[in-house]
Parts: C-alpha cells; sequence; structure tokens
C-alpha cells in the first residue's frame, strides 16, 4: 500500500534535519558567549590551565575546521565528553542511557491523548450544541489552561499522598533490581530500557505492575495536555466533513447510509488530525520536559534542564538532536500514516 | 525524437531556476557576510579572527534555520496547512513557498559562511 | 485647504468607525458569549488583585525568608488544620515560613506585567513585520513570512529552552526568548488581514491620489487589522503567561525567592510534593490556570464572533 520508494524519500529528509539542527546547535554554542575551555578547567584554573585547554579542545583552529569537525562528529553521534552533568562520560552512553526513558514516557502520553482526545472530539461534532459538546469543549480549553506543573502535583498530592494509591516519583519500586539482558530461545538479548516493556520481557509481573503504576500519573499528565488539542483538531476536521454534500445525502437516505457515511467520514476526518499529532509531537517533548521534572523521572528532558543549568555543552548538545530525531522520527511515521489513509499523497 | 530532446531541456528546466535562487542567495550571503565582518573590524575596532568568527556563528545561524525550515518544510508542510486550517484563523501557507524561502535563507547563510570563513582562514595562515 | 477637508473627513471616519465598533455585531455576540464573560470576569478580577498586591505588598517582605519569625514554615491554612498561630494564613505557608496567600496576589502582578511585556512587544513586532511583507510583498513577503513560519514551527518550551541556553537565565531573558516566539504568530496575522484590505479598491484610490508609504500602512492597514490583532493577543497572553512561569518553575526564569507562580510551584514540587503539603502548589497554581483560562475563553469567544465559518457552523 505505501511504496517503498516513498519511505525511503521521507528517510532521506532526515539528513537536511540533523545537519540544519546541528548547524543550529553549532550557531547556538558559538553566540552563547561561555568560553567551554573555562567550564571544563573550572572557575579557580589558572589561565595556563584554560589555555591548554583550549588547545585541546582544538578551539584555536580556523572556524571552518571546527565546523567541519563538529559535523563529523555528529555523524557519528559523538559530543565528547559531559563537562558536568554526568563528568567525564561520554554524552552518546548518558543520552542511550536516557532516551529509553523519554520515549516510554512520550509513547503513553501520545497514546492517553488519542484514546480520550479522538471519540471526545467525534462525538463532540456529532452531536454539535449538545451539552456533551459544550462540556468538551470547555474541559479542552482548561486542559490547555492548566500547566503541566499544576496538573501533575495535584495528581501526585491526590492519589499518590491523599488515597496511597500511586507512587508519587520515580520509575519502578526502589527495591526492584532487573537484569542488564534476557533470553529468548537460548540468546541473550538487550533490553529496551523501557521499564513496562522489560519487565514483560523479563517475564516478572510483579515488577511490571509497579512500573505501570510509575508511570500512570506521568503519563495521564501529559496525556491530558494533549487530549485538549487532539479532540479540538478532531471536532473541527469531522464537523467539516459531516457538512459536506455526501453526508448530508446520506444522513438524508436514512440511518443503515448513515453509518457508513460515519465510518468514511471518520476516515477522511481523521487525516488532518493525523498530522497535526505529528507536530504537536515537538510540544508533547516541551511537555515532558515538564512532566520528567515534576516527577523525578531521569530522562532527556531533565538532563537539558540540568545541562543547561551547569552549561555542559555537549549535553545539550547531544539532547537537543536527540529530540530532533526522536521529532522527526514520529512524523515518518505519521507521513506513512496519512499515506496509508489517502492514497494520493504518494505521487 | 521528442523524448531524447526533453531529457536535457527537463533537467535544465529543474536545475536552472533553483541553482538561480540558491545562487543568488550565497552571493548575497557573501558580500553581506564581508561587510559585516569589515563593519565590525573598521568601525567596531574587533579582531579579524573574533569578527570572522562571530560574522561565521551568525552565518550559521542562518544556514541551519534554512536547512532545517527547508526540510521541515517538506516533512511536516501538510500537517502546518492543517493544523492552521482547522485551528488558526486565516492563513496562506504553503509547502512550495516555504521551501523556496528557506533556500534563499539557508543560501544567505552558506554565503555568509563561505565568506567569513575563509577570511579567517587567510588572516590565520598570515 | 484641501488638507483641511481631508482632516475634517478623517475625524469623521473616525467617530463613524468608533461607532461602528460599538455596534458591531462583533461586540454583541462577543457580549452574548457567555463563556467570554466569565472570562473577562476572571481577567477584570486578576487585574484587580495584582494592583492591590502591587500597591499595598511590600515586595521585599514577601521575598525575604520570615524564618524565626511569626508564623511556622510549611504550616497548612488556619481553616484546613494548620497551627493556631497560621489562624490567619488563608492559604498557609512554605518552606521559608513565607504567607503564600500575599505571595500568590503579588504572584498576579508579576505574571500579568510579564506577560504584558511579552505580548505588547511581540505584538508591535509582528506587526510590522507582517505590515511590511504584505505591503511590499514578493521577496520580502517571502522571506519574512517564511522565516517566521520556521520559528513557528518549533514548540515554544523548546525554543525558548534553547534561547535561554544562549541568553542566561532571568526574567527579563525569558521574556525576551519568549517574544522572539511569540512574533511569529503576530506577523502571520497581521499580514493575513493586511493583504486582505490592500486587495480593497480604496487603497488604490488613495495611492493614486499620491499618499506615501507609512500613511497608507498607518492610516489604512493598521486599523484593520486590529480585530484579529486583538484576537491573537488576548490568546496569546494566556500561553505567554505559562511558558513565563513554565520557565520559572524549571529555574530560568524568576530568582529564587521571587513571589513568582512558576518560582512558588517549583518549590511547591520541591518541599511540599513528597510530604503531602498540597497547599503550596495548589493556591499558586489555582491563580496561574485561572488567569488563563480566563484569557482564552476571551480569546476563543472573539474568535467565534470574529469567524464567519464559526457562525455559518451553527446551524
Amino acid at each position: 500500500m505505501v511504496s517503498k520508494r516513498f519511505i525511503a524519500k521521507r528517510l532521506l529528509l532526515l539528513v537536511p534535519v540533523l545537519f540544519g539542527v546541528s548547524t543550529f546547535v553549532f550557531a547556538i554554542l558559538h553566540l552563547s558567549g561561555g568560553d567551554p575551555a573555562r567550564i571544563i578547567a573550572g572557575q579557580r584554573a589558572s589561565e595556563e590551565v584554560v589555555r591548554q585547554v583550549r588547545q585541546d579542545l582544538g578551539l584555536n583552529d580556523p572556524i571552518l575546521v571546527q565546523y567541519g569537525r563538529f559535523l563529523v562528529d555528529v555523524v557519528q553521534f559523538d559530543f565528547g565528553n559531559s563537562y558536568q552533568v554526568s563528568k567525564g562520560n561520554p554524552v552518546r552512553q548518558v543520552l542511550i542511557a536516557r532516551l529509553p526513558v523519554t520515549i516510554e514516557l512520550a509513547l503513553y502520553g501520545q497514546f492517553i491523548g488519542l484514546a480520550l482526545g479522538l471519540p471526545l472530539g467525534i462525538l463532540s461534532a456529532i452531536k454539535q450544541d449538545s451539552l456533551l459538546d459544550h462540556t468538551t469543549r470547555i474541559g479542552a480549553l482548561a486542559g490547555i489552561s492548566v500547566p503541566i506543573y499544576w496538573s501533575g502535583p495535584l495528581l501526585i498530592l491526590f492519589f499518590s499522598g491523599y488515597l496511597g494509591i500511586f507512587p508519587a516519583a520515580g520509575r519502578i519500586g526502589s527495591t526492584i533490581f532487573l537484569d542488564n539482558s534476557w533470553t529468548l530461545l537460548g540468546m541473550e538479548l538487550p533490553l529496551t530500557g523501557m521499564v513496562t516493556i522489560d519487565t514483560l520481557l523479563l517475564g516478572r509481573p510483579v515488577a511490571w505492575l509497579s512500573a505501570v503504576s510509575h508511570l500512570f500519573l506521568p503519563a495521564i499528565t501529559i496525556g491530558v495536555y494533549s487530549m485538549a488539542l487532539v479532540s479540538r483538531m478532531m471536532r473541527s476536521s469531522m464537523l467539516e466533513v459531516i457538512r459536506q454534500d455526501y453526508m448530508r445525502t446520506a444522513r438524508a437516505k436514512g440511518q443503515g447510509a448513515k453509518i457508513t457515511v460515519m465510518k468514511h467520514g471518520f476516515r477522511n476526518a481523521m487525516i488532518p488530525v493525523i498530522t497535526v499529532v505529528g507536530i504537536q509531537f515537538g510540544t508533547l517533548l516541551g511537555g515532558a520536559v515538564l512532566t520528567e521534572t515534576v516527577f523525578g523521572i531521569g530522562g532527556i528532558g531533565t538532563l537539558i534542564v540540568s545541562a543547561i543549568n551547569a552549561t555542559d555543552y555537549p549535553v545539550v548538545q547531544g539532547a537537543v538532536l536527540t529530540f530532533a530525531l526522536l521529532f522527526t522520527l514520529v512524523n515518518l511515521g505519521v507521513d506513512i500514516t496519512y499515506s496509508y489513509l489517502d492514497p494520493r499523497i504518494q505521487q | 525524437m521528442d523524448a531524447e530532446a526533453t531529457v536535457g531541456e527537463r533537467v535544465r528546466a529543474y536545475a536552472w531556476p533553483r541553482a538561480k535562487l540558491v545562487g543568488g542567495a550565497v552571493a548575497v550571503g557573501a558580500v553581506v557576510g564581508a561587510a559585516l565582518l569589515a563593519a565590525l573590524v573598521v568601525a567596531g575596532g574587533w579582531a579579524v579572527v573574533g569578527a570572522a568568527q562571530f560574522a561565521f556563528a551568525l552565518g550559521t545561524l542562518a544556514f541551519g534555520l534554512g536547512l532545517l525550515g527547508w526540510s521541515g518544510s517538506a516533512m511536516a508542510g501538510r500537517g502546518f496547512e492543517n493544523m492552521q486550517e482547522h485551528l488558526d484563523t486565516n492563513t496562506d501557507w504553503t509547502e512550495a513557498d516555504s521551501r523556496r524561502a528557506m533556500a534563499r535563507v539557508g543560501g544567505f547563510g552558506g554565503g555568509a559562511m563561505l565568506a567569513t570563513g575563509v577570511v579567517e582562514f587567510v588572516a590565520l595562515g598570515v | 485647504m484641501s488638507t483641511e477637508t481631508t482632516d475634517v473627513g478623517a475625524e469623521r471616519e473616525e467617530r463613524g468607525r468608533l461607532q461602528r465598533i460599538l455596534s458591531s455585531p462583533f461586540l454583541s455576540d462577543l457580549l452574548s458569549n457567555r463563556l467570554a464573560l466569565i472570562g473577562i470576569g476572571i481577567i477584570l478580577s486578576m487585574l484587580l488583585i495584582a494592583v492591590y498586591a502591587r500597591v499595598f505588598y511590600d515586595l521585599g517582605a514577601l521575598e525575604s525568608s520570615r524564618l524565626g519569625g511569626s508564623f511556622p514554615d510549611r504550616a497548612a491554612p488556619g481553616w484546613a488544620g494548620g497551627p493556631a498561630a497560621a489562624n490567619e494564613l488563608l492559604f498557609g505557608t512554605d518552606q521559608a515560613a513565607r504567607d503564600i496567600f500575599r505571595r500568590t496576589m503579588y504572584g498576579a502582578w508579576i505574571a500579568l506585567k510579564f506577560g504584558t511585556i511579552t505580548v505588547g512587544i511581540s505584538t508591535v513586532l509582528g506587526v510590522t513585520l507582517g505590515i511590511l511583507a504584505a505591503y511590499y510583498g514578493d521577496v520580502t513577503d517571502n522571506v519574512i513570512m517564511r522565516t517566521m513560519d520556521v520559528l513557528l514551527a518549533f514548540p515554544s518550551l523548546l525554543l525558548a529552552l534553547a534561547l535561554v541556553a544562549i541568553f542566561g537565565a532571568g526574567l527579563w531573558k525569558a521574556v525576551i526568548a519568549l517574544t522572539l516566539v511569540y512574533t511569529p504568530r503576530f506577523a502571520r496575522v497581521v499580514r493575513g488581514a493586511a493583504l486582505k484590505v490592500l486587495e480593497d479598491e480604496y487603497i488604490d484610490a488613495t495611492e493614486a491620489l499620491g499618499a506615501k508609504d507609512p500613511r497608507i500602512l498607518f492610516r489604512h492597514i493598521m486599523p484593520n487589522t486590529l480585530a484579529p490583532i486583538t484576537v491573537q493577543s488576548t490568546l496569546n497572553f494566556g500561553l505567554a503567561i505559562i511558558d513565563i512561569a513554565a520557565l520559572s518553575f524549571l529555574g530560568f526564569g524568576a530568582p529564587p525567592g521571587s513571589p513568582s507562580w512558576g518560582k512558588m510551584l517549583a518549590n511547591g514540587v520541591e518541599f511540599g510534593l513528597q510530604s503531602g503539603r498540597w497547599w503550596m502548589s495548589f493556591f499558586p497554581g489555582l491563580f496561574l490556570a485561572l488567569t488563563v483560562l480566563g484569557f482564552n475563553l476571551l480569546g476563543d469567544g472573539m474568535r467565534d464572533a470574529l469567524d464567519p465559518r464559526m457562525q455559518d457552523a451553527v446551524d
């Protein structure tokens, strides 16, 4: 259904996107005015030491050379070592350890947003101007008015502090330790790093329950925010489809036809919604930064915040590029879904 | 006969306007980059190397933005069109326009990078 | 003499415009929209609170630690089982024994002040860029608008974070970063509206009569773009307040002791979350969310009143 050529073309777009992002990051680093050599050497280091560090980092080379070297490093996903946040460790290692955490959070959040937002938007459109419609619209408006860094704490205070049914922070119970690998048919395979999946792979249901209950509140927090946009978009798109001629005709013809056309209408209404979900994923990642901070989850979001605070440039670079990569891949997925729904687009 | 004649023509019709657009922007960028550099050194009293590095960084900003904008438009263009149609007030954003403008911005940045980078290279070498 | 007539004419036109605005379906639509009225009510209340706090509360006292003073720290509100000493404290105290009620009130001032500045600057920048793009068209238009579009495509919080990485932390720097984030939205809306005005014939007529560029821009285009600009400002006001508070929450905006809602929420998360001290997060967040909701309700109502499509939708 979806041609390989189309997918290949979309994949090829990854190159200029990442090239652009890394150039952007390079510009930011060189305009920010901080002296990396001074940061690495430390505030109390002598001028001598700083000069040596600068030489070692290649900061005295022509800027064209620095730019070229930077690009070569980026291609290899090599950002050097962290200055501060995870001092001395390669940034790549830090990123790989934290990436699954953010992906897991974002995926569940997006799933909840879609699972709640789509039906609400459709109902709201079909029963336009009913009580349900008004409630949904106000709810959506309230959803985007309530910042994550308030809804998150409220959920924790109520469900964790008051009711005591969900844990307040972290990803899994502190007494649970997971192995580093799992075996399938005698083969030792690496784990995904996503606790809700790893616990299943390892066949440990109790640990899985713990992981799910830890993830529940953060995913709801981020999902409700995403739901608000999805339902607004779905409502608007569905209304447009309903108002088209063939839908009116079908309604006139009676109930049976109506249901068939509703199905068809749903498919058509989904097309714009799907594309917007892709773009909105960027906002979701922004939301992940806040959610991770509220719930004390050590993903890329909290990493970026502490790296900016500590002016740890290699980590900032790596994290920004990782976000860009994630965003691009999600939009690739969106494109494929889109071309499945609307085959004309593959031209 | 017709088909053979058109292959070259088609390539040309495809490549020439694009090359002209980007090339023009590169030229403008190179001139502006050099002018900024000269202004920084002469009027601002900056050292040549420092000024070139600063101007180069500004160039990378435009280049990066252009590149990102170009590929972003290609990648998420339909999404933006849809989003604006359904959630915004009036717009007339189109993917093609955006890509053309981004090629300009990117070309401009690339030109500035080229000019200032070469100047710095020479200045360091001397 | 000819200038005199045009001045009189302009004055009459001015008065006519005011009347038109007052009797326009836009305003009556807006005022018959209950949600929009609630929005207006919320905004006016917040404004009152903000001004009251600004005039009667001493910022220095709100910022400094009251540890060792008359109140215990982290005390629940008196009405919610707090210690007797906290009876007069409606919202309890924070980790430095500061009165959360007064700090929350003052937070309204900070939020509205920096929100106004952010939205104000981006409006001015956006209007200028948008009108220039619409009026000169062609390459100017293309380059201005598409650059705006690319900036628009960045998730606002992530772009603001990247800019904070360049500029450093602080409320004013956060404002600069967010101004860059918001300017494109205004430029886009204004350009669209300006183009519509330019399509109308009377601009051609004015141009034929020899009016200079700036005159056309400010006399004819500006007033006619006011409505969409107002809608956009209102909608973005809420977003700006959320984003400024988010930067403060993450530690890149307001300084530590500041009674800004974002910083207070950060305190609530750091010092009150694990121990169930709900009042530290609840009250500043409630005011923040209410304010944003007020602007969103009003903005949505305005957009519905303006957008003919929305009225068609009501069968």
